[in-house]
């Protein structure tokens, strides 16, 4: 069980990071893996494994910052109080800034672009991952780029040096 | 301007080579020509790179520890539980399989009525209809009859059963041949099953380290007879039957002694 563990944490850990939030992600992460060892017996194979446990993941992050966002009363879903990096990182570093832009969005455009662009999953195993058709997935993705590109500025391939 | 407009939409699938070559070829057209689109597609593309190369995060050293509590923490309250609520909690985990939803037995146990009755409702209206229509019997076969399949594209959850709000429900359209979907069916689950297999076989063959000679021994002649039952089964349904008996044989091989051992031997 503890191999089990092992393949998954970095996966598991770094959605619920990169969905909740550097604080809570600990909490969520733990949910998961209890999820995880206690529903494996049942587990009757009808998707791979990983979508399985990704699955279980996106449910309990967006699970989370809902009951979060009920408890605290705060806007939109919750992330606003998430520390922002220091002002010489951010300047220096694209995933710095991109993890800050990152934290700005809705969850639901968190959940895609870490499930599509920083896990490298394909549209069908998102869709099948956050049960809804593959065009929503595709549409979602395309928006939640959009938003980045807003929140990030004009011009980010000339800042990270990309000419083309 | 306009052609912008319909350009920017299909960048995101352009970028990641999505769009067929008529389409792309489109998309690459105007790109040559409007500097404010391109300005667009780097940026993006930019954006899609970065985020790929993003660094992975590293747990704290104390989930480990944090999952271990709290696995035995629910499985002394398991174990305070009285019977008939585990009863119920395994009916309504069953009935919520492949869902996160925390909420208590009762309003699952109500969801569960409602999902039941639904289902109960939708046979009979279908069993009513097929009364109605004229026999199509010898387009499909009988056991898949009543079987719910998605159109083309249409993603339903795992397990989730035809609910009220299901997308599968009798509104699908009456003339619609779905046999073809229906036949490749038990190929999507047979494939699914064997991937599961292949992942559950690894997962043991690590695990394996841990066991004593005999232990591996009586392990390895399960699989085998398992998976000789798997060859010998027809396919279709009693293979997948088989494959189901490996996958389980394989998840207690992998989950019972860590469990015992994760839980401090509370169990």
């Amino acid at each position: 069980m503890e191999m089990l563990y092992h393949q998954y944490k970095r996966r598991v850990f770094g959605m619920a990071h990169r969905i909740v939030g550097t604080s809570d992600a600990e909490e969520v992460a733990q949910e998961v893996f209890v999820r995880v060892f206690r529903g494996l017996a049942t587990f009757r194979g009808d998707s791979a494994l990983s979508t399985w446990i990704y699955r279980l993941t996106v449910n309990a992050a967006l699970s989370y910052l809902a009951r979060r966002s009920r408890r605290h009363e705060v806007g939109d879903d919750g992330l606003t109080d998430l520390p922002a990096p220091p002002a010489t990182e951010r300047d220096s570093a694209l995933a710095s800034r991109i993890e800050a832009a990152l934290a700005q969005l809705p969850a639901g455009y968190r959940a895609i672009l870490v499930l599509h662009d920083v896990e490298g999953l394909s549209h069908e195993e998102c869709a099948a991952i956050l049960e809804c058709r593959i065009g929503t997935c595709k549409s979602q993705l395309h928006k939640a780029r959009a938003r980045m590109r807003e929140l990030l500025g004009p011009d980010i391939a000339a800042r990270v040096g990309n000419t083309d | 301007m306009t052609m912008c407009k319909t350009i920017q939409p299909r960048l995101t699938a352009y970028l990641d080579g999505e769009l067929a070559d008529e389409h792309g070829s489109v998309v690459r057209g105007h790109l040559r020509e409007c500097a404010a689109c391109r300005q667009v597609a780097r940026d993006e593309a930019a954006l899609r790179d970065g985020l790929r190369v993003l660094p992975p995060v590293d747990p704290p050293a104390t989930l480990w520890a944090g999952v271990q509590a709290q696995l035995a923490a629910a499985e002394v309250a398991d174990a305070r539980k009285p019977r008939w609520r585990r009863a119920v909690a395994r009916w309504a985990s069953w009935m919520h399989w492949a869902r996160w939803a925390p909420v208590p037995a009762m309003p699952q146990l109500a969801a569960g009525a409602l999902v039941a009755a639904a289902a109960v409702g939708m046979l009979t209206w279908r069993a009513h209809r097929a009364d109605g229509l004229p026999n199509r019997s010898d387009e499909r076969p009988p056991s898949m009859a009543a079987t719910q399949v998605p159109p083309p594209g249409q993603h339903q959850g795992l397990s989730s059963p035809p609910g009220p709000t299901g997308h599968a429900g009798p509104a699908a359209p009456a003339d619609r041949d779905v046999t073809a979907d229906l036949l490749a069916e038990p190929a999507r689950t047979t494939a699914s099953y064997e991937q599961v297999i292949e992942e559950l076989m690894t997962l043991a063959a690590s695990a394996r380290d841990g066991w004593t000679d005999e232990q591996k021994t009586a392990f390895d002649a399960k699989v085998a007879a398992l998976r000789g039952g798997i060859t010998r089964a027809a396919p279709g349904r009693p293979q997948q039957r088989a494959e189901r008996a490996l996958i389980r044989a394989l998840q207690g091989a992998i989950v019972r002694d860590d469990l015992v051992l994760a839980s401090g031997g509370v169990r």
